[in-house]
């Protein structure tokens, strides 16, 4: 085995995740059992209690299912101009995720339904969207 | 066959910016408390204290110095924290420890003090009872939140930004008959809907304040309760409720699954239904939160707590009155503290000491409070004993 394929191996489940982010792509754990996939670290599957898991992406390719605009913002953020934080349904996944959306001003430039793209993960502001 | 659970006693400091420290602002709600109840710390068996962000104040472990300045250093407490939901989550631990005959007697104290820290800091800090990986790390804050579950319940349900606006106006009117509200300041629909964007759509006016304070209930079984000679409530419902950590991750971001948990386990103890319940304290840190609330507990149907609230039905003298104290909105919301002083409201208006805000004829009460966006929650239903 490669040096790189044996350190990505030894990555945890969100450095993975982070990994996958960074090619546009939402990383999920895929139940062996029953074929559920989920977003979260999951040590046992919410549906059959199954504790076999594969690793699957998705497209990180999604529509806005609600958001805000925060004039208060957390550590970290308050260098960033006015942004989104948003709820996002992933195209060909059972789940939802949620991110960070730079250069949204007013909720004209988002309406529900608005297409959007993982764009990477940044280790300040989390995962990164971008609208398509 | 459990025992049953009576409060005998029940008291609280001014909720606000208060300048003493944590362990002084706890011991006064306790000894109100005590006193409230007839006891002396000698009667108290244990101690369960719920508090969040005592680090702030350089306290952790904070039961035992809590038990040590009450003269009872030998008793155990023990602390709780479940975010916002601490005191209602503590209150559960305190009536299940009575109920299965562990003790006759507990003190259930909620403390809280952060308005020491700053705006962003305490953002900061409430961002972390969060599902931090994928809410607060993406950087979304409390209040923003929300503000997606707003914008999601808008889009769904027939509800606007102005509907949310009665909820403040309503509570605000309650809590200028509170004493001991934070912020006790009439306001208008107009104040509301001008009031400064802290996440859209919410506003300055739809969010509840941070606030310092504690509250403390006396918690004892029905034969101390009886021997004591005093006026006290009897716990007839307690239920407690979980839901997905993460908003994204819930089915239907308009309810809160926690709390029709809760509800439904606290109706069926009581044999009771939403109906027979007079009035309610109930969890509006957000006014969205008691738009959910009020449908998720049953008093309306889902997508039409809107239109009651706009109506007047959860006015003190309205269909079913919620938050007479004025809520978190307006009486304030010192987290730890928070759920242990609708407790405390409920036993004032059944013991004669809510004043100009009481309910008229109330002898069954609900209370209803949640953790972070609502994955735990607590319900318990109260009943006046003559």
């Amino acid at each position: 085995m490669s040096e790189t394929k044996q350190q990505q191996q030894d990555l945890g489940p969100r450095e993975k995740f982070i990994l996958s982010a960074n090619k546009g792509k939402i990383l999920a754990s895929k139940c062996l059992k029953c074929g559920h996939a989920m977003l979260e670290t999951v040590y046992f599957c919410d549906k059959c209690f199954g504790s076999k898991f594969e690793s699957v992406e998705f497209e990180g390719i999604g529509k806005i299912v609600t958001y805000t605009i925060q004039a208060v913002v957390p550590e970290g953020f308050e260098d960033t101009e006015s942004y989104a934080w948003a709820i996002f349904k992933i195209d060909n996944a059972p789940f939802r995720a949620s991110g960070f959306l730079s250069g949204i001003t007013s909720p004209k430039d988002l309406p529900i339904g608005t297409k959007v793209k993982v764009a990477g993960f940044d280790p300040k502001h989390g995962l990164l969207l971008q609208k398509l | 066959m459990t025992n049953k659970v009576c409060v005998l006693g029940a008291g609280s400091t001014k909720y606000g910016k208060l300048n003493e420290s944590i362990i002084e602002i706890a011991l006064n709600a306790a000894k109100d408390a005590i006193d409230s109840a007839g006891i002396t710390p000698r009667d108290i068996q244990a101690g369960y204290i719920s508090n969040v962000f005592g680090v702030t104040d350089k306290q952790v472990h904070i039961a035992p110095v809590i038990m040590s300045n009450l003269g009872i250093p030998y008793v155990p407490g023990l602390t709780i924290e479940s975010a916002c939901g601490s005191g209602s989550v503590m209150f559960r631990e305190a009536y299940a420890n009575i109920a299965a005959g562990f003790y006759d007697c507990v003190l259930g104290l909620g403390v809280e003090k952060i308005t020491h820290t700053g705006t962003v800091e305490s953002t900061t800090l409430f961002s972390y009872c969060s599902d931090f990986f994928y809410e607060g790390g993406n950087g979304a804050s409390f209040p923003g939140l929300f503000a997606s579950i707003a914008r999601a319940y808008m889009s769904t349900y027939k509800a606007n930004e102005e509907d949310l606006a009665h909820v403040a106006v309503k509570n605000h009117e309650n809590g200028i008959l509170n004493p001991k509200a934070h912020v006790r300041k009439k306001i208008t629909i107009e104040d509301v809907l001008k009031s400064p964007v802290v996440a859209s759509p919410l506003k300055l006016y739809d969010c509840c304040p941070f606030s310092d304070g504690a509250s403390a209930v006396i918690l004892c079984n029905e034969g101390f309760a009886k021997k004591s000679g005093r006026p006290y409530m009897e716990i007839i419902g307690s239920g407690r409720g979980a839901s997905p950590a993460a908003v994204q991750a819930r089915e239907d971001i308009t309810t809160i699954p926690s709390t029709e948990a809760a509800a439904k386990q606290a109706y069926n103890m009581a044999e009771i239904t939403p109906k027979d319940i007079d009035f309610a304290e109930v969890h509006d840190c957000f006014t969205i939160a008691e738009i959910i609330d009020i449908e998720d507990l049953g008093f309306f149907p889902k997508g039409t707590a809107a239109q009651a609230v706009r109506e007047g039905a959860t006015r003190r003298n309205g269909e079913i009155p919620i938050n007479p104290s004025g809520g978190l909105k307006s009486k304030g919301h010192p987290i730890g503290a928070t759920g242990i002083g609708q407790i405390v409201e409920v036993f004032e208006q059944f013991t004669g000491k809510a004043g100009e805000r009481k309910v008229k004829d109330a002898e069954i009460a609900l209370t209803h409070n949640f953790g972070a966006t609502g994955a735990s929650a607590a319900v318990h239903i109260f009943r006046k004993v003559e």
